[in-house]
C-alpha cells in the first residue's frame, strides 16, 4: 500500500470498484421502478433512490468498524433480535397476511430481516469459540442447531416460511464450511427426504394444494399460480432483446402483480430482455464472488466463516427470487435485493456488504 | 480462546496439526459452495433462456398467419367472398374454477356436437386447450359469457365468408378450418389475395353473378325434374373467352365445405367436384358440328347439296354404325346434320381422313386439359390408336372423352370467326382479350353458324328456339363407358349453344348426367328433352340481361341452305324421337 498516497488513508481503504457495481445494480432498480410506475419517480423511484443512498451510507459505516467489534457485537445482538423477535410474535402488527411487524414508535422494523445476516455472525462466532478439535463431536452440533432453530421456528410461526429457510440455509452454510463432519448433512437430507411424505400427510389441505400449484401452477390461475403465470408471460414475452425501456405491457397493464417487489425481476425482463437478465445476474455474480474472494484472504476463522456465511446471505436472495420468478421454485416471497422496491431486504444486503468490507479493511491492515 | 474451549485446550502442537487442517477443509468447502452456486447460476441462466426465448408466448398468431386476405368479386363488383371478423370459442381445461360436472352440462347444452361424458373428459383431461367452437355466432359468445368461466377463451378470427352461399361454389372454392385455401380461384389466388403489393384490392372474377344464378337454377330445375344425378354448364364470352358463369351439380356451402347441403342424397357424388371442368365425358353428335367444320375447312365439303348414303347402317370390318332414328334415305351435308345421322358424318369422315382428324382435334386443345386458371383440370381421354373405325366414331363425339370446358371453348372457336382463345376465371380489362389463334377461317365460321341454327330451327334443337334471340346449336347424347363396357341405362346428354347467331356473343353449354325419362317425355330422355331445355331457359333470361334485344327482323341468313333440308311430303311428325 502506498503511504505517500494523496488520497486520505479512510478513503483508500474503500473497495470502490464493488461499491461501483452496487450502485449500478441499485441504479439500475430505479429505472425498472421507474418504468414500472409508468415512467414516474413516484411512488417507488424516489422514495427508493433516497433509502438506497442512505443504506450505502451505512455500509460504509458499518466497514469502519473493525473485525473485533462484529466477532464482539456477536452474541448479543443475536440475543437482542430472537428477543425482538418474541415481542413481535406477542405484540406485532399483521401485515401482508402474517405478524412480521414491529412497531418501535419511530421506526417499523422486521426483526427476522435483520436475523438473516446475524445468525450468520453468531454461528461463525460459535466455531470461533469451538476447539479444533471438538468438531466431530455431538457438541458442535447441538449448540448450532439450537442457535438457528429458535429464531427460524419463532420466524415460521410468523408465518414467513422464505426467511426461516433462509435463516436454516445461511446458520447451516456456515456450519458446512466451519467443518462439520458431511455425514451429517448427507444424513440430514435422507432425514428430510424421509419426512416430506409423512409431513405431508399431517399437512392441511391449503398447504398440500400450495406444493400441488408449485408443481403445476396452472392448477390454480386465480391465486398464487396466477403470479407465475404472469411472471413467466412477461419473461417470455421479453424475447431476447426486451420490449424496450418503458414499453412493457404486462406490467404496466397490472397483468403481473407484485411487479415493483417481488416480481421486479419480470417487469425487468419484460423490458430489457434475456440480455437485461443476463447482465444483471451476472452483476450480483460478481458481488457474490468478491464476497466469497474476501472469505478466502480472511485472516482468522470467525472472518473466514462470517465473510462466506454474508455472501451465501445474498446469494440466497437472489437465488431464490430468481427461481420464485421463473417457476423454479414455490411463491415464497423473498425480494430481489437492491432491485425490488422496499427497506429491509436492501437493508439487510448492505449491511452484509458493510460487514464484509469491514472484514476486508481488517484483512489487509498488515 | 474462550471459557468453554479453556479446560479442554489440547496441546499446542496437536492444536496447530488440527488449524491447518481446518483451514484445508475451510477452503475445499468453501470451493464446493461456489461450485454449488455457480451450478445454480447455470440452471436459473437455462430457465431465462428457455423462458425469453423457447417459451415466448405467441403474438396473436392467428393474425399474422392469415393476414387480410382481399375480397374476391363478380365482374360487377358483387361480392363473393370476403374475410370478416370471427370469434372462435375454446376451454383452457387447467384453468377451469367452477364446478366441473355443472360446467360438463352446461357445455353439451350450448354446444351438442359432443356429449356430458365427452366434456367431462375434456375438463378432467390433460388437454390444455379444446376449441368448443369455431366461428361462433354472437348469441352463443354471449349464451358462453353467461356461464362466468373464465377458462373459456374467445379467440380472435378472421374468418372467410362466402355471402352469396352455395352460387359458384366450385369456382370460388373455399378455405380449410385453418384458414388454408384448398380449391378453386381462393387457392389459385392465394398468393395475389394475401400479398402485400396487391393491397387488399378485391380480385373481380370473369363470373357474372346474374347469369350465374340463371345457370345454376336452370340446371337445378333440369336436374330435379328429369332426376339427374348431376349436371354442369358454362356460359362463355366468344370474343374474350371470359367464363361469365360456370355451374357444376351438386353444389356445396364454401361457408361449410364438408356439410352436405339439406335436401341432397349424401351418397351423391362428391358435391366439390367441378363436373364442368374436372369430369370428361364422351360429348356425342355434338362433336358432327366440328366435324362439319373440319370438313369444310379442308374442301371435303364443297357443295352443301352433295348427298350421303345414309339408306343402311355402315359396317366397318366387325363394327356397324347405326344412325338412332334412321332416315334411311341419302341425306345432304344439313340434312345430316339436322338429323344428328352418324352414318352420314362417319362417311365425312372418311373422306377428311385420320391425320387432319387428329390434328384439327389437337388444334382445338383436345388432347390436354383445358387451359383454365382453376386446378384439378381433366385429361382428355384421347385415343391411343387411330383406327379407321376411330375416325369414324370420333367424328360423332364417341371414343374421345373431353371436358365440358373443352367444348365450350372450341364452339366459341366455331362461331366467332374461327379463333381460338384460352378461356379465364379472371375478369379481363375491356379491349384486352387474349389474340388467340386461327382455327378455321371466317367462311367457315359463318357455313357453321348456319348450320348450327338450322339445327334448331329445323332439327333436333327445335325445342331451344326463343322468337328474336336467333339460337343455334347442337344435341349430343352419349352413354357413359364404365370401365371400357358402354351403359345403355347411362346418358350423358349435351345441348351446346351459341346466340344470337348472326352476331354471336355467348356459348352456353348444358350437361346432363344420367337424366331419366318421365311422363312428360314419354320416357325419352336424350339431350333434347332435358339438357336443351335447361339451355333454352338460361338463354331466355341472360340475353336480354347482357344486351342481346329480342328481335324478330333479325336472323342469320340461311336461305342459301334450305334448298338441301329434305322436306318430307306429308309426315305428321308428332312426337319426335330426336338426336
Amino acid at each position: 500500500m502506498n503511504r505517500d498516497s494523496i488520497v486520505p488513508t479512510p478513503l483508500r481503504h474503500i473497495p470502490w470498484r464493488l461499491l461501483a457495481l452496487v450502485v449500478t445494480i441499485g441504479g439500475f432498480g430505479l429505472v425498472v421502478l421507474y418504468s414500472a410506475a409508468g415512467g414516474n419517480m413516484r411512488p417507488w423511484a424516489m422514495s427508493q433512490g433516497i433509502r438506497f443512498a442512505m443504506f450505502v451510507g451505512l455500509a460504509i459505516l458499518i466497514s469502519w468498524a473493525g473485525e473485533e467489534r462484529l466477532k464482539r457485537a456477536a452474541m448479543p445482538t443475536y440475543g437482542i433480535i430472537v428477543f425482538l423477535l418474541l415481542l413481535v410474535e406477542l405484540f406485532g402488527f399483521v401485515g401482508g397476511g402474517s405478524r412480521r411487524w414491529l412497531d418501535l414508535g419511530f421506526i417499523r422494523v422486521q426483526p427476522s430481516e435483520l436475523m438473516k445476516p446475524v445468525i450468520v455472525l453468531a454461528v461463525a462466532r460459535f466455531y470461533d469459540m469451538l476447539p479444533a478439535g471438538e468438531i466431530r463431536r455431538f457438541s458442535a452440533i447441538w449448540p448450532p442447531a439450537l442457535l438457528i432453530g429458535v429464531p427460524a421456528a419463532l420466524v415460521l410461526v410468523q408465518p414467513d416460511l422464505g426467511t426461516a429457510l433462509m435463516i436454516c440455509g445461511g446458520g447451516v452454510t456456515v456450519a458446512f464450511l466451519a467443518g462439520v463432519p458431511l455425514r451429517l448433512f448427507g444424513g440430514a437430507a435422507l432425514a428430510l427426504a424421509a419426512a416430506f411424505p409423512i409431513a405431508l400427510s399431517f399437512m392441511h389441505d391449503y398447504q398440500r394444494d400450495r406444493i400441488e400449484i408449485f408443481l403445476n401452477p396452472e392448477s390454480d390461475p386465480l391465486g398464487t399460480g396466477y403470479h407465475i403465470i404472469q411472471s413467466k408471460i412477461a419473461i417470455g414475452s421479453g424475447g431476447l432483446f426486451g420490449k424496450g425501456f418503458l414499453a412493457g405491457t404486462q406490467s404496466h397493464l397490472d397483468y403481473l402483480p407484485e411487479r415493483h417487489t417481488d416480481f421486479v425481476f419480470a417487469t425487468m425482463a419484460e423490458e430489457w430482455g434475456l440480455v437485461g437478465g443476463v447482465a444483471l445476474i451476472l452483476a450480483f455474480l460478481l458481488v457474490i464472488r468478491w464476497g466469497m474472494r474476501v472469505a478466502g484472504r480472511a485472516k482468522g476463522r470467525f472472518a473466514r466463516l462470517t465473510a462466506a456465511g454474508l455472501a451465501t446471505t445474498i446469494f440466497f436472495y437472489v437465488a431464490i427470487n430468481l427461481a420464485m420468478v421463473m417457476g423454479l421454485a414455490p411463491v415464497v416471497g423473498i425480494p430481489l435485493p437492491l432491485v425490488s422496491f422496499g427497506g429491509s431486504a436492501m437493508m439487510t444486503v448492505l449491511i452484509c456488504i458493510g460487514m464484509l468490507m469491514a472484514i476486508d479493511r481488517s484483512a489487509q491492515r498488515p | 480462546m474462550n471459557a468453554i474451549a479453556a479446560g479442554l485446550a489440547p496441546p499446542r502442537d496437536r492444536a496447530l496439526v488440527k488449524n491447518n487442517d481446518s483451514v484445508r477443509v475451510a477452503h475445499y468447502r468453501l470451493m464446493v459452495l461456489m461450485l454449488l452456486f455457480a451450478l445454480m447460476v447455470g440452471v436459473i441462466s437455462l430457465r431465462l433462456l428457455y423462458l425469453a426465448v423457447f417459451d415466448a408466448p405467441d403474438r396473436s398468431p392467428v393474425a399474422s398467419a392469415i393476414g387480410p386476405r382481399a375480397d374476391i368479386t363478380d365482374r360487377n363488383g358483387v361480392v363473393l367472398a370476403a374475410t370478416i371478423k370471427g370469434i372462435s370459442l375454446a376451454i383452457r381445461p387447467p384453468r377451469v374454477i367452477g364446478d366441473k360436472e355443472r360446467l360438463a352440462a352446461e357445455l353439451a347444452r350450448l354446444f351438442p356436437n359432443r356429449s356430458v361424458d365427452d366434456y367431462r373428459r375434456i375438463l378432467h383431461g390433460r388437454r390444455k386447450f379444446v376449441y368448443l367452437e369455431r366461428g361462433a355466432t354472437p348469441a352463443k359468445i354471449h349464451a358462453v359469457r353467461l356461464l362466468g368461466e373464465p377458462a373459456i377463451e374467445e379467440v380472435p378470427e378472421p374468418k372467410r365468408f362466402y355471402p352469396q352461399g352455395t352460387m359458384a361454389a366450385q369456382v370460388i372454392g373455399y378455405m380449410d378450418i385453418g384458414g388454408v385455401p384448398v380449391s378453386g380461384m381462393e387457392a389459385f389466388l392465394d398468393k395475389r389475395l394475401t400479398s402485400a403489393a396487391n393491397g387488399g384490392q378485391p380480385v373481380a372474377l370473369s363470373i357474372d353473378s346474374r347469369v350465374q344464378a340463371a345457370l345454376e337454377s336452370a340446371i337445378r330445375t333440369s336436374a330435379e325434374k328429369y332426376l339427374a344425378v348431376g349436371g354442369a354448364g358454362v356460359v362463355l364470352d366468344v370474343h374474350t373467352g371470359e367464363v361469365l358463369a360456370m355451374a357444376s351439380l351438386p353444389v356445396f356451402n364454401s361457408n361449410a365445405p364438408g356439410l352436405v347441403p339439406v335436401g341432397t342424397d349424401p351418397l351423391r357424388p362428391d358435391a366439390r367436384y367441378n363436373r364442368a371442368v374436372s369430369s370428361v365425358y364422351e360429348l356425342g353428335s355434338t362433336f358432327k358440328v366440328l366435324t362439319m367444320a373440319n370438313a369444310i375447312e379442308h374442301g371435303v365439303i364443297t357443295d352443301f347439296g352433295k348427298r350421303y348414303d345414309a339408306t343402311a347402317p355402315l359396317q366397318v370390318g366387325g363394327f356397324r354404325i347405326k344412325d338412332d332414328h334412321p332416315e334411311n334415305r341419302w341425306m345432304s351435308v344439313p340434312d345430316i346434320l339436322i338429323h344428328s345421322s352418324n352414318i352420314g358424318t362417319a362417311r365425312i369422315s372418311e373422306e377428311i381422313g385420320p391425320e387432319r382428324t387428329q390434328a384439327f382435334f389437337r388444334q382445338l386443345g383436345f388432347d390436354r386439359p383445358v387451359d383454365l386458371e382453376l386446378g384439378a383440370r381433366g385429361k382428355p381421354l384421347w385415343p391411343g390408336f387411330w383406327a379407321r373405325t376411330t375416325v369414324m366414331t370420333v367424328a360423332y363425339g364417341h371414343g374421345i372423352a373431353v371436358s365440358q370446358m373443352h367444348l365450350a371453348n372450341a364452339y366459341a372457336a366455331m362461331v366467332n370467326g374461327g379463333i381460338l382463345r384460352p378461356a379465364t376465371m379472371l375478369k379481363l380489362p375491356a379491349g384486352q382479350a387474349p389474340q388467340g389463334k386461327r382455327v378455321i377461317s371466317e367462311q367457315t365460321s359463318y357455313r357453321i353458324r348456319q348450320l348450327m341454327r338450322l339445327v334448331v330451327e329445323e332439327g333436333t334443337g327445335r325445342g331451344a328456339n326463343i322468337s328474336g334471340l336467333r339460337v343455334g346449336g347442337k344435341t349430343g347424347t352419349a352413354e357413359k363407358n364404365l370401365n371400357g363396357r358402354y351403359i345403355h341405362s347411362s346418358l350423358v346428354t349435351t345441348f351446346a349453344a351459341a346466340f344470337p347467331m348472326d352476331a354471336p356473343r355467348y356459348v352456353v353449354v348444358v350437361t346432363m348426367d344420367e337424366p331419366k325419362g318421365i311422363p312428360e317425355t314419354y320416357g325419352f330422355r336424350t339431350a333434347a328433352w332435358n339438357a336443351l331445355p335447361a339451355v333454352k331457359n338460361v338463354i331466355a333470361r341472360i340475353g336480354p340481361l347482357l344486351g342481346v334485344i329480342p328481335d324478330p327482323s333479325k336472323d342469320i341468313d340461311v336461305s342459301d341452305l334450305m334448298p338441301f333440308v329434305y322436306k318430307p311430303e306429308k309426315k305428321d311428325t308428332g312426337v319426335h324421337a330426336i338426336d
